[in-house]
């Protein structure tokens, strides 16, 4: 017998109960929409953190004080000894792979024109910090050497900020307040938008001797520190380490973070996000897989005269069979369609929500998807259909 | 003539086995049914009637004996041979009509078909030819559900001769119809028996006896009549 005949069969069958059959593709359309939606934007957001991780600047080492453990974004500095200026300076000396190093001081402080205020991040730096984070000035020009040497309080804005103080005025040479502090501007950043969470162009950027001053600390939040190459990352952490050992009397009492290990902890945690998911997932099909089955059952009983009839008339065991079996795959597998495009259709609903985030629904991740619904119609399918193909033909027609 | 019989019984038992109970429900039947030939099986209720017909037709399979289906010895009790056999060679009408209800009148018909590899098109033309040998050609398109008992029984009739098949077997076919309608269908089994199909039909309906050309009484499982009405009938 043709297979297409017994998928008008199965087709008949399941169009007869057209809510039924609905509700008994819940469960694989539910798994499988939270599956393909889940991979593409889980895909997405690695993609995205990759792409923003490695926007910050190449083969950057990051060095903060404190020791931990684990590498990666969580550190808890322990408040040993905190990394200075002159550990740079050192380093500046010492560290031969490491060309370029700027420092970086972080705070919190007002920024006020007139009677305009914005509460914005300070970042104290020096005139490496353009190169190193791969960051520019668009109009004026950043800190130089001799603004940072000469401890001079000129600041360098962000677009967030020049537009929220100055709106269209042009800030060059006017002068602003951090703190109770005059600064007079000296540049603009150019529109940078979101980085890992952070508005760039919500800085003022300002000489790091001068902020150490206004906020009163001595120590830094971090240097940032460009290797020569990529294969010179491990060597170059070696250098650090020894050069900072050293000044700090003997204690490791800063911790080094690479961009790769930043990138590594980022991929683990959506990862393990991804696999958790996932498996909520598969537990969804399982019990789609579960529900077509019941509903199979009592399809199969409830059609038993018209299964006797059907073997009177010349059906064999095999067709039985196989028509139940791609009644409960014709389920799945239409469930599982529904489920592709609803959950493409999140996928891509989050995207036009999120444009930053690169969301696209892979071609791997269809066709796994359909596998999957495939095997869950078979597979549940088999003991309803061979119940079904095993019924006695006179049993079955004289069944009430 | 040397033919062999359409269908030969020889020596045919069937035994029950319920729990430890063991009933034996037909003993030694010894029979032939010659093509053409219109049969009718009475007897009182329980004597084996059905489950006689059951094994005429391949949808149960003796305890003991031969059956020879134009000679040939279907040794065979694999399903899916007798599922052709039954498919190629029979047709059966129940008391019930065990149409499905899903199904236009003409898919119900050409049913059989389907398990026998024909092309969509070609079945439904042949099954609506069936319909209107049985006076149903305003209703092809039709749900069962949409017709009277008696129509519903002669969508079953067109159904069971769609194959063409060598014999049409009914149990009890006018059962579940009033007088009427029962006599409707009588008629139709004695103008195909005139057109030369071979029917076999169970019944405790004495109109079909008088109609038959032969007629096989059974008590307890047992053959105790067989009665050939006058040629001149
Ligand atoms: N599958 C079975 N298992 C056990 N006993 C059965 C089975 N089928 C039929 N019998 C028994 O065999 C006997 C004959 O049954 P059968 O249906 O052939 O009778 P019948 O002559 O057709 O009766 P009726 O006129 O009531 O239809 C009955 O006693 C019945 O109980
Ligand atoms: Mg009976």
């Amino acid at each position: 017998m043709n297979p297409f005949e017994h998928l008008r069969i199965a087709m008949d069958a399941l169009a007869a109960n057209k809510l039924r059959s609905f509700l008994t593709m819940l469960g694989v359309i539910i798994g499988v929409a939270s599956v393909i939606m889940l991979v593409a934007i889980g895909e997405g957001a690695k993609t995205y953190i990759r792409a923003e991780l490695m926007g910050i600047g190449t083969n950057l080492l990051i060095i903060v004080p404190g020791k931990t453990e684990t590498s990666g974004m969580g550190h808890m500095p322990s408040g040993v000894q905190k990394l200075t200026l002159t550990d740079m300076r050192a380093l500046e000396k010492r560290a031969s792979l490491i060309p370029v190093m700027t420092p970086v001081v972080v705070s919190n402080a007002p920024v006020k024109l007139g009677n305009r205020l914005r509460n914005v991040q300070i970042i104290g730096t020096d005139q490496n910090f353009e190169a190193v984070r791969n960051l520019h000035v668009e109009i004026g020009s950043f800190i130089s050497k001799a603004d940072v040497d000469g401890g001079r309080r000129v600041a360098v804005i962000g677009r967030t900020v020049k537009k929220e103080l100055f709106g269209e005025s042009n800030p060059l040479g006017r002068t602003v307040k951090i703190g109770e502090t005059k600064f007079r501007v000296i540049g603009i950043m150019e529109k940078k938008g979101m980085t890992l969470g952070q508005d760039i162009d919500d800085h003022v950027f300002i000489p790091v001797e001068t902020a150490q001053e206004i906020f009163d600390e001595d120590g830094l939040t971090n240097i940032l520190a460009q290797v020569i190459n990529e294969s010179a990352i491990e060597r170059a952490k070696e250098q650090i380490r020894g050069v900072l050992i050293d000044r700090h009397a003997g204690e490791e009492d800063f911790t080094i973070v690479s961009q790769q290990a930043m990138l590594s902890t980022m991929q683990t945690i959506l990862g393990t996000f991804t696999y958790v998911l996932g498996g909520i997932a598969s537990i969804s099909l399982l019990v789609g897989g579960i529900g077509i089955m019941n509903i199979m059952l009592v399809s199969v009983r409830e059609r038993t005269r018209e299964i006797g009839l059907r073997k009177a008339i010349g059906a064999a065991q095999r067709d039985i069979l196989l028509q139940f079996i791609i009644e409960s795959v014709v389920l799945s597998m239409v469930g599982g369609l529904i489920g592709i495009l609803i959950g493409a259709g999140i996928a891509y609903g989050a995207k036009a929500i999120f444009p930053v985030l690169p969301i696209d629904v892979s071609t791997w991740s269809v066709l796994t998807a359909f596998i999957f619904a495939f095997m869950v119609g078979a597979f549940f399918g088999i003991y309803p259909a061979s119940k079904a193909a095993r019924l006695n033909p006179i049993e079955a027609l004289r069944y009430e | 003539m040397a033919q062999s019989p359409l269908i030969e019984l020889d020596d045919v038992g069937k035994v029950f086995i319920t729990g430890a109970l063991r009933h034996e429900v037909l003993k030694h039947i010894s029979l032939k049914i010659e093509e053409g030939e219109y049969l009718a099986l009475m007897g009182p209720s329980g004597s084996g009637k059905s489950t006689l017909l059951n094994i005429l037709g391949c949808l149960d399979v003796p305890s003991g004996g031969h059956y020879r289906l134009e000679g040939r010895e279907i040794a065979s009790r694999a399903d899916a041979e007798l599922a052709r056999v039954r498919n190629q060679f029979f047709g059966f009408v129940f008391q019930s009509f065990n149409l499905l209800g899903r199904y236009t009148v003409e898919e119900n018909v050409a049913l059989p078909m389907v398990y026998r590899g024909l092309a969509r098109r070609e079945r439904l033309q042949r099954a609506r030819d069936l319909l209107a040998r049985v006076g149903l050609k305003d209703f092809t398109r039709h749900l069962p559900s949409e017709l009277s008992g008696g129509m519903q029984q002669r969508v079953a009739i067109a159904r069971a001769l769609v194959n063409s098949p060598k014999v049409l077997f009914a149990d009890e076919p006018t059962g579940n119809l009033d007088s009427k309608t029962g006599q409707e269908i009588i008629s139709l089994f004695g103008e195909l028996s005139a057109e030369g199909t071979t029917l076999v039909v169970v019944t405790h309906d004495p109109r079909v006896a008088e109609h038959a050309r032969r007629v096989l009484t059974l008590i307890d499982g047992e053959i105790v009549g067989d009665k050939r009405n006058g040629e001149a009938a």
